[in-house]
């Protein structure tokens, strides 16, 4: 009897877990393991947010409950951090030193929060908001009706705003050629869309230079945020939101063209036949831009999970971004954003 | 008070730079199979185009002796103060600690900068002289492969003449470097240091065959030795279009013809010459390497709000540390990739107003080791900028020899490995005959050179390289060191970057970093072995060992050089020929040294030096 084909994703974000749930459905048989540096199992990014409306069970932001993968045959190995990949071997290596080999492997590490590196000397001052424990800290920090400075500001920082507003806090938005990433906002519009935010009830400081973020003075809030002309503005948390980089580099050792994510054909494959990319670690080739591009947003990202598991089993189908990709308004006035739209 | 406080971070009275005179147990080897060990063991070292010994300085530093560090360096790269601050850092790519599951490399050449820094503020510099030879050495050329010659060469007892066209010694050293990665005044006590010895310097001087120029072929005449130093003093020409605004009239280059265009190479050496040089507000790069980095933070300097770095490939391959790319980005600037220039947009007055770009995918590895970017047709785009720099690479010029000297296809000189040219008594070394490399390559070369030259002037070889064995009483490190994280390089504010050129943005690990990150590095030049005469198999050191570091093998590989090779391990106890340490995996943590039973093991430090014949 043939041996069955071992199928390797890396991550297990939206991309990752639809890819597997394809596989599943056009190969029975085929063997999935799903890698992951978290420590919980799949949870809606989404959702986040809830965690200050007072969601604090973890569990309730499971997108499949634990049996899940062991109904369908998923392995689901948590809190593995992959170090390389090794194409002529067909080997991911793990920082434990365990091999794992593979016959098709499919990244969708994701994307990381940049931090400009201007910025940097500050990193510690600030929270990062990227999963389930660093939403629990930071609302932890969070005294009640607390003031939040959100620095650049892109779709997730500034979904989270919403709820922060609606949950009570006052937030102040520092806005910059970062605000609203990754959507492209002519610089005549941008007026425009401030003012949505600004009706949503955030405060929308268009500002100069970031010059620092220090610990705040006795009796004041704990951190400030100041600028090169001598403004200060006092704060309980700074959260940087200047949009996504790639997860790559456990790939570098790999083989497969990379630039700033894996560059992949519209079928998602790499460089490398056995060796497939989907969601934001990917730059995906565009024959009608001539370029390779990202697609960013829930909706993409599953699509591309999808697309890369039917080509990993046969399907030959092109990646098709299915929607809008602008910033607009609503009749009333309020921001909509294709990047907010998910299941 | 704060001189004080300088002498209390050095050691008091430092000793002798060189080593310990030599007793009874210290003995020099040219056996192929102790170089071997070396080539294989030592990979910082043999990395190293000067071949610094890197290990040693790094254990003078952890036993806080920054004079003989700094004495350690000399011998093998005269400049090390500047070297600390502008090296490639080939080292680093192979230091053992960064092999995969060690961790992050040493940061080697921070640990040589510190040495520099944290030396005796009176630190006496040890020389060794030759008795004077009453030959005459003339150098073209005060760059760094020029005064590393000229360096040796009066250590040999020669008497030199270095001659240069700029006003002052230093070449890409000085012309090329912003201040604010190597201060002038380093620069200027290593090199004083470096010519200090009877040097002459004959600076404005112009070598060809215009007027008020001095002809090589006199220079041939009047001396016993010619070396040819000058570098790759011209930028690589980029084949560009100009797109609209006024006709292209062909022939000259673009870059040269526009205003706001210029070679970033030229563009560094008027403002080092001290022209006052001026961008507009959108800066565009186009190049990889230190030079266009250094265009670009040199832009933000001058004022510029935007400034993009192009690169045709991608920020991945390009050969630059990744310590320079986090400055330039921390300092604004940019990096896209996958787009190589093919056009100049001006406007009616022949002003820049942009460039265009076509878009390339990535391909193949070129021979070189480079990554190939390959253009997509019709992928045409335009990039709005006010100035360009083209910084793709430095060629030399020869023009000036008027002598008719065999080249290589890129117009370099060639040379022999003494380096001696097509033309007896005529040499040439760095990047005058290797093309556009690195200052560290550069002084490596002109070193060797240098011992090729007084081997012809002498009539034999005086000074060879030799392996120092010396045995070393106990382990030298502690298995905690393995832990310690690699240290940062302290930076100024990214507030007083802007106020001038010539603010150092690192400005050097203090005594408490350097002796951290001193402690990190292996000490690779160490060679455990084991004595399996008075092994009895205890397999103590194995189960204490680390790694899978001490190996019961069946037989041991001779190679070609006759040092041992490839181990064939066995597990098998009935078939065990020896038990083995394997230098390799080796960490040199002294864990089995220190728990063996019958002190089987023993430790010797090996060291490749330049040692009188």
């Amino acid at each position: 009897m043939a041996e069955t084909e071992h199928n390797v994703i890396i991550g297990t974000g939206v991309a990752g877990n639809r890819a597997a749930e394809t596989l599943r459905e056009r190969d029975p048989d085929c063997r999935i393991t799903i890698i992951t540096l978290g420590s919980l199992h799949f949870y809606n990014r989404y959702s986040l947010p809830k965690v200050f409306q007072g969601c604090d069970d973890w569990r309730q932001l499971l997108v499949h409950p634990p049996s899940y993968y062991e109904e369908n045959r998923i392995t689901l190995r948590r809190n593995t951090r992959v170090i390389n990949v090794d194409a002529k071997r067909r080997a991911v290596t793990f920082a434990h030193n365990e091999e794992m080999h593979y016959d098709q492997i499919l990244v969708c590490s994701g994307g990381r929060g940049y931090l400009p590196e201007g910025l940097s000397d500050f990193a510690g001052l600030m929270h990062r908001f990227t999963s389930f424990e660093d939403a629990m800290v930071i609302r932890r920090l969070l005294p009640a009706g607390g003031r939040v400075i959100l620095l650049g500001g892109d779709m997730i920082g500034l979904d989270l705003a919403r709820t922060f507003v609606e949950t009570g806090y006052d937030v102040t938005l520092v806005a910059n050629d970062f605000t609203f990433w990754p959507h492209e906002v002519a610089r005549q519009d941008r007026g425009t869309y401030e003012k949505a935010l600004t009706n949503m009830g955030i405060e929308v400081h268009r500002g100069g230079r970031i010059l620092g973020v220090e610990e705040g003075g006795e009796g004041k809030p704990a951190r400030r945020v100041v600028f090169a002309d001598g403004e200060v503005l006092d704060g309980d948390v700074v959260l940087p939101f200047f949009g996504l980089v790639p997860a790559v580099e456990f790939m570098l050792g790999s083989g497969v063209d990379i630039e700033r994510g894996i560059l992949v054909n519209p079928h998602l494959c790499s460089t490398d036949d056995h060796i497939w990319a989907a969601g934001d670690v990917c730059q995906i080739w565009s024959p009608e831009k001539n370029t390779y591009r990202f697609y960013y947003g829930w909706n993409n990202v599953r699509d591309m999970g999808e697309a890369a598991a039917r080509n990993m089993t046969g399907a030959g189908e092109p990646f098709a971004n299915g929607g809008g990709e602008d910033l607009r308004l609503d009749k009333n006035g309020r921001l909509l954003s294709p990047f907010w739209d998910h299941d | 008070m704060s001189a004080q406080k300088g002498l209390l971070q050095s050691e008091p009275d430092e000793p002798d730079s060189a080593p310990s005179a030599d007793n009874g147990s210290v003995y020099y080897s040219e056996d192929p199979r102790d170089l071997g060990w070396v080539a294989e063991n030592v990979p910082c070292q043999v990395a190293c185009p000067a071949g610094t010994n890197i290990p040693g300085y790094i254990q003078a530093i952890m036993e806080k002796q920054y004079g003989r560090a700094y004495e350690i360096n000399r011998e093998a790269n005269v400049l090390p103060g500047i070297l600390g601050r502008v090296c490639s850092r080939p080292c680093e790519d192979v230091c053992r600690h960064g092999w995969p599951e060690n961790g992050e490399p040493v940061r080697i050449c921070h640990l040589k900068r510190s040495a520099a820094d944290l030396k005796h503020s009176g630190h006496r510099i040890t020389e060794s002289l030759y008795t004077p030879s009453g030959k005459k050495v003339a150098i073209v050329g005060g760059g760094p492969a020029g005064v590393a010659a000229a360096h040796d060469l009066s250590l040999l007892g020669h008497d030199v003449t270095i001659f240069d066209r700029e006003k002052e010694a230093g070449g890409m050293l000085r012309y090329g470097i912003p201040a604010f990665r190597l201060p002038r005044d380093i620069l200027k006590v290593e090199l004083h240091n470096a010519l200090r010895l009877g040097v002459e310097l004959k600076a404005g001087v112009c070598i060809g065959n215009g007027d008020g120029q001095v002809t090589l072929e006199s220079l041939r005449r009047d001396f016993d030795a010619v070396l040819l130093t000058a570098g790759c003093a011209a930028a690589t020409r980029l084949q560009l279009r100009r797109e609209t605004g006024e006709a292209d009239e062909g022939g000259e280059d673009p870059v040269l013809r526009v205003a706001d265009a210029e070679y970033g190479l030229d563009f560094l050496l008027a403002l080092h010459r001290g022209e006052k040089k001026t961008v507009g507000r959108r800066v565009a790069v186009v190049g990889a390497g230190f030079t266009a980095l250094d265009c670009s933070r040199v832009a933000r300097r001058l004022g510029a709000k935007e400034v993009i770095i192009h690169l045709r490939t991608a920020e991945e391959y390009i050969p630059v540390s990744k310590e320079e790319i986090f400055e330039a980005k921390r300092e604004g600037v940019k990096i896209v990739g996958l787009r190589t220039p093919v056009g100049l947009i001006t406007d009616g007055n022949g002003r820049l107003t942009g460039v265009k770009f076509v878009q390339n995918r990535l391909g193949g590895w070129r021979a070189d080791g480079r990554r190939q970017a390959i253009p997509i047709e019709g992928s045409e785009f335009i990039e709005k900028c006010d100035t360009l720099f083209v910084a793709i690479g430095q060629k030399t010029v020869n023009d000036f020899m008027g002598l008719d000297l065999d080249l290589d296809r890129w117009g370099n000189v060639r040379a022999s490995e003494d380096g001696m040219t097509s033309m007896e008594g005529l040499f040439a070394a760095g990047d005058f005959v290797n093309g556009s490399s690195t200052v560290i390559e550069a002084v490596g070369h002109g070193r060797k050179v240098a011992l090729g030259i007084d081997t012809w002037l002498m009539g034999r070889v005086r000074r060879k390289t030799m392996v120092r064995m010396e045995p070393v009483e106990k382990p030298l490190r502690e298995r905690s060191f393995d832990f310690i994280p690699r240290q940062h390089m302290p930076t100024i504010a990214l507030n007083k970057r802007r106020k001038g050129l010539e603010r150092e943005v690192e400005t050097g690990m203090d005594v408490d970093l350097a002796h951290e990150e001193a402690k990190r590095c292996y000490l690779c030049n160490l060679k455990y072995q084991i004595d399996i005469d008075n092994c009895i198999y205890c397999r103590a050191c194995i189960e204490v060992a680390p790694r899978d570091c001490i190996k019961l093998v069946r037989d041991v590989a001779i190679n070609e050089d006759g040092s041992y090779g490839k181990l064939e391990e066995i597990s098998e106890w009935n078939q065990v020929g020896a038990i083995w340490i394997d230098n390799d995996e080796c960490i040199r943590c002294g864990a089995c040294y220190l728990v063996c039973p019958t002190r089987c093991i023993s430790i010797s430090r090996l060291e490749l030096v330049t040692r009188d014949v």
